[in-house]
């Protein structure tokens, strides 16, 4: 409380111009200038009856042997590992630019600045969309990981050639665990922090991040925290599973689609990765929603109660609502997982959960493409003004600073099949994925059948919640 | 079942469910080509008449840097007219989201918008300098 009366001290002693921008409560992210509108009853309607037969066909319909359990990859050819040092290099002058356009650009129009709209737009949606498509190219772009390996190489140079030996193993309880807490942490800031889109927080908050990285990777080892802890490296790494591009030791390799999906370690936090990116995309959309419209100003009013300012109540309120949306999607999950344990013996609800996390990739993917393919098309537009004026400050580098977003690029009904067409395929991907594990892991087919009941309740209900999102939005 | 015959019938289910939704929407989408055909049709005549048809334009009254009866839905076909009169007791600037449009309403003034909804989508219009939303413009396809 006390940094923010000192900040707004300060505003009002430089006074004049740059007005400590308020955020608006409008929009969710604070950058749209066109939200999605709510998926019409008919669609709504057609979406959910085909993902009803085509579910129920599957059950009846699909192979009887496991056909995605081992990874068949086809050698493409090399891809060498020395690419990574100008990858990395890449990355590096990103991160640079963008963390010095958040401090020293434009605080008054968050959109007018490369570093609010590079962290929500081209980095988190746009990278995850890249990671399905090409495969885990972030894993080379990744800057403190080439910062990291950076350093490691210059210390094995400068003591001769001995590497530096991370002082602690990583604890084999903590698997994905800090990525977990990244997640949460990235969607609080994207949803419920008030001053989300405020370009100096989000430059303060990266450098944070990478700090936080780089010692990591100094404690337990550079490629193990990068497997590990990285969020982004880790959250990108999952959904690149589901690309049939891989690259491993500089050789490049393709593979069946899907089939990477099933060779996710089953490491601990690994559901809790995939329930917490699924809960808050859905936070995203619900918050977004009548209800919560509805529901959001009694919680912000009770807070208020008890002393929160107007602003801190809001934001407690959304905190609130992000808890509850990642809940009830692992609560439903886990009850999948609960009634799966009911068939067949030996298999502890943990195990089962586990055993199918992988399952829910292709749903997580789905929820970011429904909610974010449209402020990925509208926004990511804005990579031409922001390209000659990342600053926000009146440079024109290219002669690009002019350009404007085009809302008519991509039409309301385009952005409604797209949303569709995602949360199907998510669907019919997920049962596909659950499907061959269940036979993999069942000895008899039957038992595999009636696991399989429970997954399609909970694929039916996921899909169901994606869809009743997108047609709740509130304009 | 052999698995070709799994897959014939998975096939089949599909092609089906494609195929009756064509058809459900090429029926719909007869009927609304229709409608946005005709929409255009009415904002001529409103044109070319000088007393419009269409109803009222909407008034939004901001009162304490706040709308009164909370956010007004304007919602709108593409190819339509966009209406509205905002009337504050403070001097405030509103912004037209998506559509970019900028314009200053006196203290104890008004300021009447008409544009062609020329983009579909949903947009908010706010007060720009509090960032207080007071109207959201849905325009349909």
């Amino acid at each position: 409380m006390s940094a923010r009366a000192r900040r707004a001290t300060a505003a009002a002693v430089l006074a004049a111009a740059a007005p400590l921008a308020l955020p608006a409560a409008a929009s969710a992210h604070g950058l749209q200038g066109k939200t999605d509108l709510p998926l019409p009853t008919w669609l709504f309607s057609w979406a959910a009856a085909i993902v009803l037969v085509v579910s129920f066909a599957a059950l009846a319909a699909l192979w009887p042997k496991p056909q995605l359990q081992e990874e068949r990859r086809r050698r493409i050819g090399r891809l060498p590992e020395w690419l990574d040092v100008p990858a990395g290099a890449i990355g590096i002058a990103f991160f640079g630019i963008v963390v010095y356009a958040g401090f020293a650009g434009t605080q008054a129009n968050a959109q007018a600045n490369l570093a609010t709209v590079f962290v929500y737009v081209h980095f988190w949606v746009g990278l995850a969309f890249v990671s399905v498509l090409l495969g885990n190219v972030f894993r080379s772009f990744n800057p403190w990981l080439a910062l990291a390996r950076g350093t490691g190489w210059t210390y094995a140079r400068l003591r001769g050639g001995r590497a530096w030996s991370s002082p602690l193993a990583y604890p084999s309880w903590l698997g994905y665990w800090p990525t977990v807490a990244g997640i949460v942490a990235f969607a609080w800031v994207e949803l419920c922090y008030q001053d989300k889109t405020h370009p100096e927080n989000i430059a303060g908050l990266i450098e944070a991040y990478a700090v936080t990285q780089l010692a990591g990777m100094a404690a337990f080892g550079a490629e193990t925290w990068s497997r590990r802890g990285d969020t982004f490296g880790v959250y990108f790494g999952v959904l690149s599973r589901l690309s049939i591009w891989a690259r491993e030791d500089g050789v490049l390799y393709v593979r069946p689609p899907l089939s990477g999906a099933p060779q996710l370690p089953l490491l601990p936090g690994a559901v809790a990765l995939l329930t917490v990116a699924i809960g808050s995309t859905s936070f995203d959309g619900f918050s977004n929603g009548s209800l919560w419209a509805d529901v959001s100003p009694d919680l912000t009013d009770f807070f208020s109660n008890l002393g929160a300012g107007p602003q801190t109540a809001v934001q407690w309120a959304s905190t609130l609502g992000l808890a509850v949306a990642i809940l009830i999607v692992s609560g439903f999950f886990w009850l999948g997982v609960r009634g799966m344990q009911t068939v067949g013996r030996g298999h502890t609800a943990r195990e089962l959960a586990g055993r199918f996390a992988h399952t829910l990739i292709p749903i997580a993917f789905a929820y970011a493409v429904a909610h974010y393919f449209s402020l990925f098309a509208f926004q990511g537009q804005a990579t031409g003004y922001l390209l000659s004026d990342p600053l926000g400050n009146g440079s024109n580098l290219f002669g690009t600073a002019k350009d404007t977003i085009d809302y008519n690029f991509v039409s309301s009904n385009a952005v409604w099949y797209v949303q569709v067409a995602a949360l199907v395929t998510g669907h019919v991907c997920g049962l596909i994925l659950a499907h061959d594990r269940a036979i993999a892991l069942y000895p008899k087919p039957r038992e595999a059948i009636r696991s399989q009941y429970w997954m399609l309740v909970v694929m039916v209900g996921f899909t169901s919640l994606g869809l009743w999102l997108l047609s709740a939005v509130r304009t | 079942m052999k698995t070709g015959t799994r897959w014939a019938v998975l096939g089949l289910v599909v092609v089906v469910a494609v195929v009756a939704f064509v058809i459900a929407q090429s029926g719909g989408g007869s009927s609304s080509s229709s409608q946005s055909a005709r929409a255009p049709a009415t904002g001529t005549a409103v044109n070319g008449t000088t007393t419009p048809a269409a109803p009222a334009p909407k008034v939004i009254v901001v009162r304490n840097v706040k709308p009164v009866g909370g956010v007004q839905d304007i919602t709108v076909k593409k190819g339509g007219q966009v209406r509205f009169t905002v009337q504050s007791d403070s001097a405030q600037e509103i912004h037209v989201h998506g559509y970019d449009f900028h314009k200053n309403v006196p203290k104890n003034g008004s300021v009447s918008f008409s544009f062609p909804a020329k983009i579909d989508g949903g947009f908010v219009i706010e007060l720009e300098k509090p960032g207080v939303q007071i109207a959201s413009l849905k325009v349909q396809p």
